[in-house]
């Protein structure tokens, strides 16, 4: 009986891995994705807002952890990256196409495939970067995402990066892996 | 400097080509390497910048994003053997990355490129990048320039050296042609064999042969006057010698020549031969009778063969011929004089009779001078030829009187001439009346020399009118301040020298003595020049002084002269006087002189009255006074 609870107790603890965000890879990308969204070169004629909006997109019942990604990026940036002056708010897919201030997209882990197409539909047709927790959302449409391997390695659609005519500083493409 | 002045053409071409060469050359050089090395440094640091450039927006995202990858990034150029170095600084300094390759070789020269990282959306600098490049391809790129230059060194150099060598065989004919003209003498004729034509070098040969052949002509003609001038110079130097050694007007050799020929021997035996009275023959016939007579002469002596020299005017000389004796000589000389006493000569159709007289020097070391010694000695002696004799003292006569000439001038210079005077007193009161001045010289130790010792050579030595003139001053002077007459001697020298006349008339006017002074004159003075002398007493009476003739009585007495000459007082001569008492002639002229004076209304004066016996004549004849040591001596006298 013991033993079957230490493994139903093992079970549970890889289910509950296997659905959890990698913080190491949150950490990342509450590091560096505020700094690509600084390099895409059209941001100011995108919105008309002094400030910009970060938005942390989740799906169901992820909001609060949406909302700890966008305290987090609060707080390590300050609300600045170089110049620019940004805000990062959570917001769900169907507040995100509603929105028309919105500067950079970023999707949670776990979101189910038909939020991340529509989200990335709209990213296109909005040419606003869609960047998400996993390269495997990338398949739907994200623009683009940073794994962690050897070292961190941004990867962009190259299919969607043309659909959506982003426009980032040339050297994103220097260091960015393309995936078609 | 000097020597480049005067160093050779070629040199000074090739120092100058090899100073411009180098100047240009260095110039060169230094410009074309700092352009390399400036070309191949900046390309270096433009491969390096490439270099950066090629990762630095990588690297800077990188560095934005804070991607830890920078290695990655940086492998696209680290493979490169040229990049030795990479750094990446953060913005505080930290070092990001230190990446190094291989220690650089020493030799080569390190390129260092540093860069800004900055963040690719706001340019912010975040950082640096620093790319040490290997400089071994700049190194490798100035050593092939060194060598290269080094190359074209040696080339230019050597083709320097080439044209030295070229040049100075170029300039060889000038060498020749030098060497040539400088071993040139008037006379020979040169030709320039040149290794090779160029137009210049026969420019220069053919205006030397041009120069040459004027040298050439212009030597004959410089050889041609120097002949004739030789020529010339020999007629002259013969002429001048002739002129020199012989005589003009009867062409036999002359003194000088006497002179040299004497030198041959230490003593000689010569004749001088002088041409009695050959004054009054030139008087009387003129000086170019006189000449003519003087070449008859001359010719006759040369055909008696005398070989004789012309000396003087009208003298002549022999020497004594080789191999004959001093006898023969003189008999020779004796037989030569009678010759010519016999002899006529003729002057514009008048025959001429000439006598001579010889002196003749024996063996003598000084013939010409005993020869002339022995000339005078037979003159005077009234002899046809004299010999001179080295006993008779003759020559130390003329010393004697060389001495006395140079006495009595000292004794001028330093007021030696001095006067005594003599009374001459009236025979009746036996007054002195007069004085009589006398010089005499005196020596330093106080002794007096008389006159006749020195007078006579005064009078050949022009001092006599010196003497005249302070023998007058200081008897005027004494006279002065005195109440006597007084008188003094003049000679007819005196007399016909115009100077000593004015200035006796100064001193007379200046003395205010004329009045008392009586000038005593020879008669035979008065016969000689008696015009002068008339002149002389109508002057001097003018001023109030009285004329004396002294010694009268002697010689050829003329009363007609004296009545002509308007004289005061007749002085009759002390040799008619000393022996009047004794000789009974004397007395008769005497007493014909005084009655000739007592005629005419003049005084006279008996000199030489020695003793009371004279005196006593004197009285007797009626004589108006009387001066002798009887009674008067000649002493100073003081003012």
């Amino acid at each position: 009986m013991e033993v079957l609870m230490r493994i139903i107790a093992i079970l549970l603890i890889t289910v509950y891995l296997a659905f959890a965000s990698d913080p190491l890879v949150i950490n990342a990308h509450v590091r560096m994705l505020p700094k690509i969204m600084a390099l895409d070169t059209r941001l100011s004629s995108k919105t008309d807002t002094s400030k910009k909006i970060f938005a942390v997109v989740y799906d169901g019942n992820q909001k609060s952890e949406a909302q700890s990604i966008a305290d987090a990026i609060n707080k390590t940036h300050n609300g600045k990256v170089s110049t620019l002056l940004f805000n990062a708010i959570s917001l769900s897919a169907n507040e995100l196409v509603d929105r028309r201030d919105i500067a950079f997209v970023y999707v949670v882990q776990k979101s189910n495939p038909k939020s991340l197409k529509k989200i990335a539909a709209w990213g296109v047709e909005n040419s606003i970067p869609t960047f998400s927790y996993d390269v495997a959302d990338l398949e739907y449409g994200i623009l683009g995402s940073i794994a962690i391997e050897r070292t961190s390695i941004i990867y962009i659609n190259k299919k969607n990066l043309k659909e959506g005519k982003y426009h980032f500083d040339e050297a994103l493409y220097q260091i960015a892996r393309f995936v078609e | 400097m000097n020597y480049f002045r005067n160093a050779r053409l070629s040199t000074k071409l090739f120092l100058s080509m090899l100073l411009v060469t180098s100047v240009i050359f260095v110039t060169i050089t230094l410009v074309t390497f700092s352009i390399v090395r400036d070309l191949t440094l900046n390309s270096q640091k433009e491969k390096a910048s490439l270099l950066i450039d090629t990762v630095n927006p990588a690297v800077s995202l990188s560095l934005f994003l804070g991607l830890n990858d920078l290695g990655e990034k940086l492998s696209t150029i680290t493979h490169r053997d040229e990049v030795v170095e990479l750094q990446i600084l953060d913005i505080h300094g930290k070092i990001l990355l230190n990446y190094r390759q291989h220690s650089p070789l020493k030799s080569s020269q390190m390129i260092n490129v540093t860069e800004n990282l900055v963040e690719p959306s706001s340019l912010k600098p975040i950082g640096s990048i620093t790319l040490t490049y290997s400089g071994e391809e700049f190194t490798q790129t100035m050593n092939r320039f060194y060598t290269l230059y080094a190359w074209i060194g040696i080339s230019i150099f050597s083709i320097l050296w080439l044209m030295i060598l070229w040049i100075n065989r170029l300039l060889l004919p000038i060498t020749l042609i030098a060497h040539k003209v400088r071993n040139y003498k008037p006379g020979t004729k040169i030709t320039f064999d040149l290794p090779y034509t160029q137009r210049e070098f026969t420019h220069i040969s053919h205006s030397f042969e041009v120069m040459q052949e004027s040298v050439i002509k212009y030597s004959q003609e410089i050889e041609s006057i120097n002949k004739n001038l030789e020529m010339k110079i020999a007629e002259q130097t013969h002429k001048a010698t002739r002129h020199l050694y012989y005589d003009n007007l009867t062409s036999l050799p002359n003194r000088i020549k006497l002179q040299e020929d004497l030198l041959e021997n230490p003593t000689n035996t010569v004749a001088i031969l002088n041409i009695d009275d050959f004054k009054e023959i030139n008087d009387f016939f003129g000086i170019d009778a006189g000449d003519w007579l003087l070449t008859q002469i001359a010719h006759w002596l040369n055909e008696m063969k005398f070989k004789p020299y012309r000396i003087g005017g009208d003298e002549f000389a022999f020497r004594l011929k080789e191999g004959q004796s001093h006898i023969e000589f003189q008999y020779e000389i004796e037989n030569l004089l009678l010759s010519l006493n016999e002899r006529l000569f003729m002057i514009a159709d008048e025959t001429v009779h000439v006598r001579a007289t010889v002196g003749i020097a024996i063996d003598s070391s000084k013939p010409l001078i005993h020869a002339d010694v022995a000339l005078n000695k037979a003159r005077s002696m009234k002899r046809p030829y004299a010999i001179y004799d080295r006993s008779e003292g003759i020559e130390q006569q003329y010393q004697t009187n060389i001495a006395m000439s140079a006495q009595i001038r000292q004794a001028l210079v330093e007021h030696r001439i001095v006067c005594q005077y003599q009374p001459i007193v009236s025979s009746k009161s036996g007054a002195i009346e007069k004085f009589e001045t006398l010089v005499r010289i005196q020596n330093e130790d106080g002794s007096l020399i008389p006159p006749y010792d020195f007078l006579p050579i005064a009078q050949k030595t022009k001092l006599y009118h010196h003497i005249t003139q302070e023998v007058v001053y200081q008897a005027c002077n004494l006279f002065a301040s005195r109440q006597e007459q007084f008188s003094i001697n003049l000679s007819g020298s005196d007399i016909l020298d115009h100077r000593t006349v004015m200035t006796i008339e100064n001193i007379l006017r200046q003395t205010g003595t004329a009045d008392r002074i009586i000038f005593e004159i020879l008669e035979s003075e008065g016969i000689e020049n008696f015009e002068e002398v008339a002149i002389f007493i109508t002057r001097m009476k003018a001023l109030g002084a009285k004329i004396a003739i002294d010694d009268f009585g002697t010689g050829y007495s003329n009363f007609e002269n004296i009545l002509k000459l308007n004289v005061d007082i007749l002085k009759i001569d002390g040799s008619l006087i000393k022996s009047i008492d004794l000789n009974p002639r004397n007395r008769i002229v005497v007493e014909a002189i005084v009655d000739f004076a007592h005629k005419i209304g003049i005084d006279t004066v008996a000199e030489f009255v020695a003793s009371e016996e004279i005196l006593q004549h004197v009285k007797d004849l009626n004589i108006t006074y009387a001066q002798g040591f009887h009674t008067g001596k000649p002493q100073f006298l003081n003012q």
